[in-house]
């Protein structure tokens, strides 16, 4: 087993679709806590959470062959939770409403005021009052680590619109964040 | 979340798997999967051409008189040609955006590009007269034939065919 814990995802996944399909155990040990955070701040819904991400697990290991493994598997992952999501969204058709008298004119470089480190917390809390445009990307980055082109591969969009949209968000976070502790 | 929660996704997904219940496609299902979606795209942009070959090949065997003969034109106009080309196109588009690759680069540009190119492929074949070789051999014969305004052939050809000599 401590062999198999050095192992990537890429040659887990390997593994798994030519030997031996139950050390797919594996990748749900490594990815359901942060699909669950992920399912979550998007839902807002811990047990729709939880159908989200199991029905993630399900398709990403029904359709595993069509997985190329030069790519991340933590990208492909994330991305199907994604689409798994939306399809709850659009079913329930529940989303936040985008606040009012919100701009984001401002010019200021808020990368100096919000270090990751310090605004982990605070970016948890608003989140949940964030439209999801704005609260996905943000909490891939902020809470889930991941990079721009990461961000970019499992939404779909450019790198230059994660760019733009995170940076909107910090500037909406601010606002909101500043809002609530008035 | 509870900690019971996270181990049923495990629990559950396992046996599913175990049982048979849920199973993992070929790798063949996603190869044809992706050889059709070339295929179609491929397919499409032909058609797309050849719709639009039609159409510049309909305005032109109206011949330079086309302003007085407007009533004709519009009889044979193959307007059903037109929509048919734009609906190739539209869904050519629709599977370019299937693919992974699309997102990456700028898709507004990639589909002006794939407009630009059939339209310009299609006055292509219609500028070196390949479709006045289509009306008088291969399988499209007929179908070209529906769309000629007569020009070649007719009183308007003799001008037509002085166009072509200055043009070349």
């Amino acid at each position: 087993m401590n062999d198999v814990e050095k192992l990537s995802d890429e040659e887990i996944v390997e593994v798994v679709r030519s030997r031996d399909q139950e050390l797919y155990a594996v990748i749900i040990d490594r990815y359901q806590n942060k699909l669950l955070r992920y399912a979550k701040n998007l839902l807002k819904d811990d047990s729709k959470a939880v159908d989200v991400v199991q029905e993630a697990f399900i398709k990403a290991f029904i359709n595993l062959q069509s997985f190329d493994v030069r790519m991340k598997f933590s990208s492909w992952i994330y991305r199907i939770a994604h689409n798994e999501a939306m399809n709850v969204i659009a079913k329930y058709k529940y989303e936040l409403p985008i606040p009012e008298g919100v701009d984001f004119e401002s010019e200021e470089d808020l990368v100096e005021t919000f270090s990751k480190e310090e605004t982990r917390e605070k970016v948890n809390k608003c989140l949940l009052q964030m439209p999801m445009l704005y609260s996905e990307p943000l909490s891939l980055f902020f809470l889930e680590d991941k990079s721009y082109e990461e961000i970019s591969d499992i939404l779909r969009i450019p790198i230059g619109t994660v760019g733009t949209r995170i940076n909107r968000a910090k500037i909406l976070m601010k606002k909101l964040c500043q809002t609530n502790q008035k | 979340m509870s900690n019971e929660s996270k181990i049923m996704i495990k629990e559950k997904i396992i046996s599913q798997i175990q049982s048979g219940d849920v199973k993992m496609k070929p790798k063949y299902y996603f190869v044809l999967g992706s050889l059709a979606l070339a295929c179609g795209i491929i397919g499409l942009t032909i058609l797309s051409v050849f719709l639009v070959s039609v159409v510049a090949f309909s305005l032109r065997t109206h011949g330079p008189m086309v302003v007085f003969r407007f009533e004709q034109l519009l009889a044979t106009f193959p307007f059903g040609v037109v929509v048919v080309a734009i609906v190739c196109v539209g869904f050519g588009a629709w599977l370019l955006k299937k693919y992974d690759f699309s997102y990456k680069k700028n898709f507004q540009l990639l589909i002006v590009g794939f407009i630009v190119s059939v339209l310009f492929a299609g006055w292509l074949i219609n500028y070196t007269g390949l479709d006045s070789v289509w009306t008088r051999m291969g399988p499209m014969k007929e179908f070209y034939k529906r769309y000629d305004g007569g020009a070649m052939n007719g009183p308007h050809s003799r001008i037509m065919q002085v166009r072509n000599y200055r043009r070349n």
